[in-house]
């Protein structure tokens, strides 16, 4: 059960993207197998296939700078997060508006993303 | 098309030029060498692209090119629609030390085609000053195959850099003997490039020209 979504949610996005920031590939314990990504339309299930997309990103470094956070409890007793913001990839100069959505679900105390949403924001 | 903001010229014509291809092949490095250009850029952050007007002096008079380039949204995933919409000529960049860029060269292609229908194109191979390149001229055919002009640049150098220009404006225009009558001022070359084996790589290209066509997929590459 999710005590404060809010908290979770904060907490949860702190360590997300400090570590797709900085070490992408030690985002792997936070997926498992059922686990679904939508990546700018492009589908992935499982901890491999979504590790396999997001460490083949051709950039090492990025930087996230979150404008909005929202959350709330799902039936499940997770917690549904909806993210807005800005990521800037190592090498650009113009920031990418983004926004992402994750359901957590909690596992042993803790939490595993079950689904994750990406799209960048744009025309 | 410009940005609204961007000063025009109605006496000078212009074309929106797409430029497409993976990220880290050097598109922004190729329009950022183009010193006016990269003067009067301007970054639009809802489509999230910046726009170089590039103006060349030919023969016939002044020509610009409004040269979109992304925020890096392809490293993501492939561009929208509006990306392409109203795009009048286009260059697909790889890098020839990345076979993987050559291989993407197809899929590019599709996307552009799909939303600009018969527009001039060239294909770009970059970073030929880097010694140890994976692509070859002679592996370098989906040009041939889909009736594309092909230049070898090294944007770090500016060798080349006019050339696809030159065949943009040539078809645009509707002159095959226009030609450039002024240096157009670019960013000093941050690297030489080995002139003599470019010579060398430009003749293998023009043997590759003379050679039948291999069979297979478009992406693939011989070994």
């Amino acid at each position: 059960m999710a005590g404060d979504p809010e908290a979770v949610a904060k907490a949860f996005t702190d360590h997300f993207y400090s570590t797709f920031d900085t070490a992408r590939a030690n985002l792997a314990g936070l997926y498992q197998d059922q686990s679904m990504l939508t990546f700018e339309g492009q589908k992935f299930q499982g901890t491999q296939a979504i590790m396999q997309k997001l460490t083949s990103l051709p950039f090492q470094q990025c930087k996230h700078h979150i404008s909005s956070l929202d959350a709330q409890p799902s039936l499940s007793g997770g917690v549904l997060v909806f993210v807005t913001g800005q990521l800037l990839p190592e090498g650009e100069t113009n920031p990418l508006k983004f926004s992402q959505t994750f359901h957590l679900a909690p596992v042993g105390g803790s939490f595993v993303v079950t689904n994750d949403l990406f799209r960048l924001n744009y025309a | 098309m410009a940005l609204p903001g961007q000063a025009q010229d109605p006496n000078v014509p212009s074309f929106k030029l797409v430029l497409v291809g993976d990220g880290g092949t050097g598109k922004t490095t190729f329009v950022k060498r183009h010193l006016t250009g990269e003067f009067e850029k301007k970054y639009e952050p809802t489509i999230g692209v910046e726009v170089h007007p590039l103006d060349f002096t030919t023969n016939r008079g002044k020509i610009r090119f409004y040269c979109w380039d992304t925020a890096g949204q392809e490293k993501f995933g492939g561009l929208r629609d509006g990306y392409y919409i109203h795009g009048q000529c286009a260059i697909i960049m790889f890098d020839v030390t990345s076979r993987l860029t050559y291989k993407n060269v197809p899929t590019w292609h599709r996307d552009l085609c799909r939303v600009c229908e018969n527009i001039p194109i060239v294909l770009c191979g970059n970073k030929v000053d880097v010694k140890n390149r994976q692509v070859k001229p002679k592996q370098v055919t989906f040009h041939r195959k889909k009736n594309l002009q092909y230049h070898e640049i090294s944007a770090k150098s500016n060798y080349n850099y006019e050339k696809p220009f030159l065949y943009l404006a040539r078809k645009l225009v509707g002159d095959p003997n226009l030609h450039f009558v002024e240096q157009v001022a670019l960013a000093p070359p941050e690297v030489q490039i080995d002139l003599q084996q470019q010579q060398e790589y430009e003749k293998q290209l023009q043997e590759a020209a003379n050679m039948p066509l291999p069979d297979g997929d478009d992406d693939d590459i011989a070994e």
